[in-house]
């Protein structure tokens, strides 16, 4: 295990899951603000009305996708820091070996310790390696829920399309709209790099 | 464990990481200080905790953002995390009682980059805040330091205001009681700990008055539950009255 490959990792998903909650909290308030425009212009934007609130109802559904997300990063950097944990102790009993090979024979116990922690690690990398795979499908529903919002912001461009002679700025909300899901996009695919390096790393150890 | 939020004002921020869930060490409390991207971790733990501390920590701050870490004296389960925080992060500057140095360094991590606090103490710049290292030799140990933070009005107390609580306690002595009871109840929990930990009557009050000439807020003990607003003086006015150590032998 590259302990600095996993801290850029950690760190690189600190930044990610930041800006998808940030993105997240400014899709569901742009979604507000399309359904309150809406509202002020009454059945004329009937039409964008239906396109706002599913915009709304998307965004409540990536929040709790993201919350999935958000659960299981933690477990995962917990397995990986457990067998940080556990190689000071396999180190350890190998730096005693190398010393003197006498160590081994007259302390057989010494061999089948190291041996012991050694079948620990490999069994707490499983573990890692489970979450992991976990992890990643919690991003790839993430990844599919983007991708329908994105859907609905190209429903909504054609509607605010549509209603452009009721004066109200549809266009400028459907391009707000749209910033902010690809902002979300954006920082997913970036946070999705990060997870399948460590996913690439432990299969060509495994 | 879980991380929660102290203290906020901006880019300056302080948690708490507390309720451990492997209960076969002593229950601790971790404090990390957060100041425009850069950050210190105040008695980082146990060796054993060390997996649970750095998952809850990173959920408050990236890892990267560490430049220091302050440990109040030598005990196992303040530091001896130290060679695996050294692994993840091997820049961090770690501050240790001068005393203690060579006893730290048995905890695995000879070439960690250790800064001496001399006896009278000091103080460090972390994102443009000064925290102060404040004496608190004998409260318990013979080189002991505790951490004022001035501009957000926490003390980080160490050993001093430790409470042994169950699993699942909350990170605060109730703040929204007024009438005291909730403290009285919680210190009932403390009381063993100060007899038995702290073995100076005359180190007691020579740290009550120099901590009380303090703006205090928030009192962060390393075990048990944080004191805040009236609960500080209700604190410092109970730990006056007890007698520990030699004085009950």
């Amino acid at each position: 295990m590259d302990i600095q490959h996993i801290m850029g990792v950690v760190d690189a998903s600190f930044a990610a899951r930041q800006s998808i909650e940030k993105a997240l909290r400014d899709i569901d308030r742009r979604a507000l603000n399309a359904m309150v425009l809406v509202k002020r212009h009454g059945n004329a934007l009937a039409g964008y009305g239906v396109v706002a609130q599913a915009f709304r109802e998307r965004a409540a559904i990536l929040k709790t996708s993201a919350s999935h997300l958000q659960e299981s990063i933690a477990p995962l950097i917990e397995a990986y820091m457990r067998i940080l944990q556990h190689q000071r102790f396999v180190q350890s009993f190998q730096e005693m070996l190398s010393d003197s090979p006498l160590h081994g024979k007259a302390c057989p116990n010494l061999i089948s310790t190291q041996s012991k922690w050694q079948t620990t690690i490999h069994e707490e990398e499983a573990t890692a390696r489970k979450i992991l795979v976990q992890l990643l499908e919690a991003v790839q529903t993430l990844q599919e829920g983007v991708e329908e919002q994105e859907y609905i912001v190209t429903n909504g461009r054609i509607e605010a399309a549509l209603a452009e002679s009721t004066g109200a700025p549809l266009m400028r909300v459907s391009r707000d709209m749209g910033e902010a899901v690809r902002t979300v996009a954006q920082a997913i695919r970036s946070y999705r790099h990060q997870l399948e390096s460590l996913e690439h790393e432990s299969s060509t150890r495994l | 464990m879980k991380a929660a939020p102290v203290f906020e004002a901006g880019s300056h921020r302080w948690w708490i990481i507390y309720d451990q869930d492997e209960h076969r060490v002593i229950d601790s409390n971790v404090y990390v200080m957060e100041s425009k991207g850069q950050s210190i971790i105040l008695d980082p733990g146990g060796f054993e905790i060390f997996p649970q501390v750095f998952a809850a920590m990173v959920e408050v701050i990236p890892p990267s953002s560490l430049k220091a870490a302050f440990v109040s004296h030598q005990d196992p389960d303040i530091a001896s995390s130290l060679p695996l925080w050294h692994a993840c992060n091997d820049k961090m500057e770690w501050y240790v009682p001068k005393l203690w140095e060579g006893f730290i360094r048995h905890y695995g991590a000879l070439n960690a980059p250790l800064q001496n606090i001399s006896d009278e103490g000091g103080e460090v710049m972390i994102g443009g805040r000064r925290l102060e290292f404040i004496p608190a030799h004998y409260l318990h140990s013979s080189a002991n330091f505790h951490v004022y933070d001035p501009e957000a009005k926490i003390l980080f107390s160490g050993d001093v205001g430790a409470a042994l609580l169950p699993p699942g306690h909350d990170a605060w002595v109730d703040r929204r009681d007024n009438t005291g009871r909730a403290f009285e109840e919680h210190i009932k929990k403390a009381k063993y700990f100060h007899e038995r930990w702290m073995p100076s009557n005359a180190a007691k009050k020579n740290w009550i008055e120099r901590v009380s000439q303090l703006d205090i807020q928030h009192l962060c003990p390393q075990h048990g539950a944080i004191y805040s607003g009236d609960n500080v003086k209700r604190f410092l006015d109970w730990f006056d009255k007890i007698n520990v150590g030699t004085a009950i032998i």
